[in-house]
């Protein structure tokens, strides 16, 4: 069964209509890539698997469980998400940004959410930096630490929401990479980014969404090598020429 | 009809042909301003004590009142910031003299050594104290608005509810972010105590006034003023400086604030 599946979801902001019945499914250990010019609804689709948007139509399956029937906070203890601006918590540490969600939501002592935080940073590479607050930390280093943060919950799937798009050009490895070795672990993403080496070779399959509608959708190699159609063709030619 | 005529020989009894204030500093007036001292003492006290209960009334109402202007539901909100807009645009001394006068409030002892009437403290107790509520709710709101929309997102995120994530995270920094707004009213609050001069409570200013009132101490007006304008200062300076340290101890390393 699959990890997470959408069937026919739409979803509108009054006249606009942002999702138009978009369904794809995901097993456990993909690496879903959606690419798409700004507005084509990519950011809302992420919003919607943990519910921070609510679907107007269709439905979507974690584990075939309707998402909307579950509890939103049950959920989202089961999906991570990971955000284009870090949204770190400014009061509090690395550590602190990790540890909240243990003790608050899954009800681990403090010194078995330290532990476990100490872990998660030491994972994403950034165990040095535990003690600083966000404030003190690179945009590279935040990342890694908001990384960290949705991992410490032990996720089913992470989202990511342009991960590397608020970053310095000479930052974006570092949080690639970490996003590499999720990936290496098996872990289950979804993940918008226009980062094209990454897709092509950590994605298990791309989107090419366009206006709410999947345009296109395959392994990597063929959505860059043959796409069946021209519009793909023009959008990923001109993400590589731009990230060449 | 108000007897003017009698009301300007009470004046003149006090100081002198002309009802003119003694304006010239003499080391007799100093003298009895220094033989009085724990007479101003004890007002000091009442003054910091009136401070402390005011702010503490008012931080008890305006913070929840800036929460609800933010976060409760539409009649609920509505009514709090109905309160404030009242409280806001009544004249402090109004307040005090209608919470002094109008309010039933039970009679209450006195304290010996302070010399206070308790309902008189409490009744500037609620006015001043509900008065700063509204102008801290005020700091409050702007303060939990200030916070970044995804801050209250990111924490929704990893599972937490939405009052686990108000408390969590929204109120912790909103609370750093209201320090400065806090400080000023602690100066105002400081300051205004000596409004319950107007029904009779004994903090500074009454005090003051009880002292160049009595016979033939006329001539130490601006002695007894001069030494409570100093006693205000020095509060008022040292609260400043105590905040500035708090606000430094709690400010958030790397931030702005």
């Amino acid at each position: 069964m699959s990890l997470l599946r959408f069937e026919n979801v739409s979803k509108s902001y009054g006249d606009e209509e942002v999702l138009h019945d978009v369904s794809f499914e995901l097993d456990a250990g993909d690496v879903e890539v959606i690419v798409g010019p700004s507005g084509s609804g990519k950011s809302t689709l992420l919003r919607c698997v943990n519910r921070l948007t609510e679907i107007d139509d269709g439905a979507i399956y974690l584990d075939g469980e309707d998402v909307h029937a579950m509890d939103e906070n049950a959920l989202r203890r089961r999906v991570g998400m990971v955000f284009q601006d870090f949204n770190l918590f400014a009061h509090r540490t690395a550590r602190g940004n990790v540890t909240l969600g243990l003790t608050e939501v899954l009800g681990l002592s403090e010194r078995e959410a330290t532990e476990r935080a100490e872990q998660y940073l030491q994972r994403v590479g950034v165990a040095d930096q535990a003690e600083a607050y966000p404030a003190e930390l690179s945009g590279g280093q935040k990342q890694r630490v908001g990384i960290a943060r949705a991992l410490a919950m032990d996720p089913d799937l992470i989202l990511f929401d342009e991960p590397t798009s608020a970053l310095d050009p000479e930052l974006v490895g570092e949080v690639l990479g970490v996003m590499r070795d999720l990936a290496d672990d098996g872990m289950t993403m979804l993940a918008v980014t226009h980062e094209m080496g990454f897709a092509r070779s950590v994605a298990s399959r791309l989107t090419f969404l366009e206006d709410g509608r999947i345009v296109e959708r395959g392994p990597p190699e063929r959505l860059f090598e043959q796409p069946d159609h021209d519009r793909t063709r023009e959008f990923l030619g001109g993400l590589t020429d731009l990230h060449r | 009809m108000i007897d003017t005529a009698s009301q300007a020989n009470g004046i003149e009894a006090v100081f002198g042909p002309g009802g003119q204030i003694d304006s010239v500093l003499q080391a007799g007036d100093w003298a009895f301003v220094a033989a009085n001292w724990e007479y101003l003492l004890a007002g000091t006290v009442v003054t910091i004590l009136l401070t402390i209960t005011s702010l503490s009334l008012g931080f008890l109402a305006g913070f929840p009142a800036g929460a609800i202007e933010v976060y409760g539901s539409g009649r609920l909100s509505d009514a709090v910031s109905t309160f404030g807009v009242l409280l806001r645009g009544t004249p402090i001394v109004v307040l005090v003299v209608l919470f002094h006068f109008g309010l039933p409030l039970p009679r209450l002892g006195s304290i010996p050594w302070l010399e206070i009437n308790l309902t008189a403290f409490l009744s500037a107790t609620l006015a001043l104290g509900l008065r700063s509520g509204a102008y801290q709710s005020q700091v409050f709101r702007g303060a939990i608005q200030s916070i970044d929309d995804g801050q209250l997102e990111a924490a929704r995120s990893v599972g937490m509810s939405t009052r686990q994530s108000i408390r969590h995270v929204v109120f912790p920094q909103a609370l750093r972010r209201s320090l400065p707004g806090f400080q000023n009213e602690f100066t105002i609050v400081l300051k205004d105590t000596s409004i319950a001069f107007a029904i009779g409570l004994a903090e500074l200013l009454t005090r003051a006034e009880n002292l160049y009132l009595q016979p033939g101490k006329g001539t130490a007006v601006m002695e007894v003023i001069l030494t409570i304008t100093a006693i205000y200062f020095v509060l008022t300076f040292a609260t400043n400086r105590s905040l500035d340290a708090l606000h430094d101890r709690y400010s958030i390393p790397g931030g702005s604030e």
